[in-house]
């Protein structure tokens, strides 16, 4: 206990000594949470939008004349991936155009005898299993014709792959270049300490608690800037979703509060690790060959 | 035996023999000078006790633990039980008097009473207490060297180790931390000073080991700083 007490009091000498670096650390740190954010959150709502468009998705099955649809639909309820699956009779068919053309309905009985077949809608999880399923569909016996957005389901399916791969990168990006810095800033204040880091080794400090300040100097550091930018993110968010929905009404972002709530403490949670992880390996290295010489 | 070396040879790369074939045994409560020309092996055999330096062959024992078998995690609990005073002092300036001395049992996880009471305690033995407050770009050298010996025995050491510890002071200066030193030995603590100074050697004659290219020239009791008619 005593010897964390003396840890946390010499955390808060380290990062006042040297608050010039501890303030250009902890800005730095603000920035680069702040870039993981935006691009975790934009990704997170390009994932979103790509989500309901797939969802939007709908594969017209148009039945043979003279055939029903219970073969088809008995076979596609056991398929995991379609989410909702409905049945069209012909005379619901004819009801539904009907209340489409309003008041021009009465051409319908121009053509006499109901010439609408039966139609399946199908809705799936993702835009990738459209192509695959139109093909099977396709093969199916009592199938007339299959009618979905083809294209729009193969470029959604292309950018939800591209985004992923996007966003993977800039975070891997930015949690490096977090890593990088918040290592060379515990570096320095090892560097500047090497002195009494010397003399706490002599007089029979632990590794531990040699090494115990500057973790907590990276992880102090690291947390309180991933804090700010939190701050700042949420900000900037709610700004921008008022003026969206105010301009662009059909981009609506993720307003889900225990969603973001949980992003953020995500991003707090990363900035915390991250200090700590970095500033381990800084002292770590540098004690271990202080302390145990060949 | 508190200290006991049996072969011990130190090689740095590529090829300097910094130590070679030294045999020393030291009891408990000893004090011994060890002396010697610059380069000599003083500082090198002080490292090699407080396991800054590994030799390269031979043994070392040294409170009744082998430094050449000690393991890493024992290291801090080993070097607990030494106190050692630097050629330069190695006193941190941002810290005060006080706390360059209360750093030691902070450092070692003491409770705030124990660093409070030892360290104001020893403070007031080396005569420093109207300087508690001080920085150690206020003092002078004397001073300074005060704060490092009270350093080094604010945990009460079994072995205290010096390294030149009264160069560049005034001679004085000098005879008061001989004294310091040789009260430090009276309470039971085993003493090695590595110096220069002729006249302290001369003037509180102990046990002297001179060293001359690496090698033990000279083991005496009660002896002086030349061997009689060297001079």
């Amino acid at each position: 206990m005593a010897n964390f007490r003396y840890a946390l009091r010499d955390t808060f000498r380290l990062i006042l000594r040297h608050w010039g670096l501890s303030f250009l650390t902890l800005i730095t740190a603000v920035a680069l949470f702040f870039l993981l954010g935006s691009s975790g959150l934009f990704s997170l709502n390009l994932k979103n939008l790509v989500a309901e468009v797939e969802n939007d998705l709908v594969i017209n099955v148009f039945i043979k004349a003279g055939e029903d649809a219970s073969g088809l639909v008995e076979v596609l309820q056991d398929v995991d991936y379609i989410t909702d699956l409905k049945v069209i009779s012909p005379e619901k068919g004819l009801e539904i155009l009907r209340a489409k053309l309003g008041s021009q309905a009465r051409a319908v009985t121009l053509l006499g005898e109901n010439p609408l077949p039966w139609n399946v809608q199908i809705q799936v999880i993702k835009a990738d299993f459209v192509t695959p399923l139109v093909r099977d569909l396709m093969s199916f016996p009592s199938v007339e014709e299959v009618v979905y957005a083809g294209q729009l389901a193969e470029k959604l399916s292309l950018a939800s792959l591209v985004m992923n791969r996007v966003s993977i990168a800039v975070l891997v990006l930015a949690i490096t270049i977090t890593a990088l810095v918040l290592y060379n800033t515990v570096n320095i204040s090892i560097y500047a300490k090497r002195g009494e880091i010397e003399i706490m080794l002599l007089v029979g400090a632990t590794n531990t608690s040699i090494a115990l300040p500057f973790v907590l100097q990276g992880m102090l550091l690291s947390t309180f800037g991933a804090l700010v930018s939190v701050i700042l993110l949420a900000g900037a968010y709610q700004y921008i979703s008022v003026m969206l929905a105010g301009t662009l009404s059909f981009l609506v972002l993720i307003a889900d509060r225990v969603l973001l709530m949980r992003f953020y403490i995500i991003l707090v949670g990363t900035g915390m690790t991250l200090g700590w992880l970095c500033s381990w390996f800084a002292v770590h290295r540098y004690i271990a060959e202080a302390s145990w010489p060949d | 035996m508190d200290i006991r070396m049996a072969g011990v040879t130190k090689v740095f790369e590529p090829d300097i023999v910094a130590l070679e074939d030294i045999y020393l045994d030291l009891d408990r409560g000893e004090f011994v000078y060890l002396v010697g020309a610059t380069g000599s092996g003083k500082t090198t055999l002080l490292r090699i006790i407080t396991r800054e330096v590994v030799p390269s062959r031979g043994q070392i024992v040294v409170a009744r633990r082998n430094l050449r078998s000690l393991r890493a995690s024992q290291l801090p609990y080993y070097r607990r039980e030494l106190g050692v005073v630097f050629q330069d002092y190695k006193l941190l300036p941002h810290l005060s008097v006080y706390e360059n001395v209360a750093f030691v049992l902070e450092t070692i996880g003491a409770p705030a009473r124990v660093v409070r009471d030892r360290a104001s305690y020893v403070i007031d033995q080396v005569g420093l207490w109207r300087l508690r407050d001080h920085y150690p770009q206020q003092l002078s050298g004397g001073e300074q060297q005060r704060v490092a010996i009270a350093r080094a025995m604010v945990n009460s050491p079994s072995i205290f180790l010096a390294d030149e510890p009264t160069g560049n002071l005034d001679l004085h200066t000098s005879e008061d931390i001989m004294k310091l030193l040789l009260s430090i030995n009276a309470a039971g603590t085993t003493v090695i000073v590595a110096t220069h100074d002729q006249y302290l050697v001369d003037a509180y004659r102990q046990r002297v080991v001179e060293l001359h290219q690496g090698r033990i020239r000279r083991d005496e009791e009660r002896g002086r700083y030349f061997v009689d008619g060297e001079l």
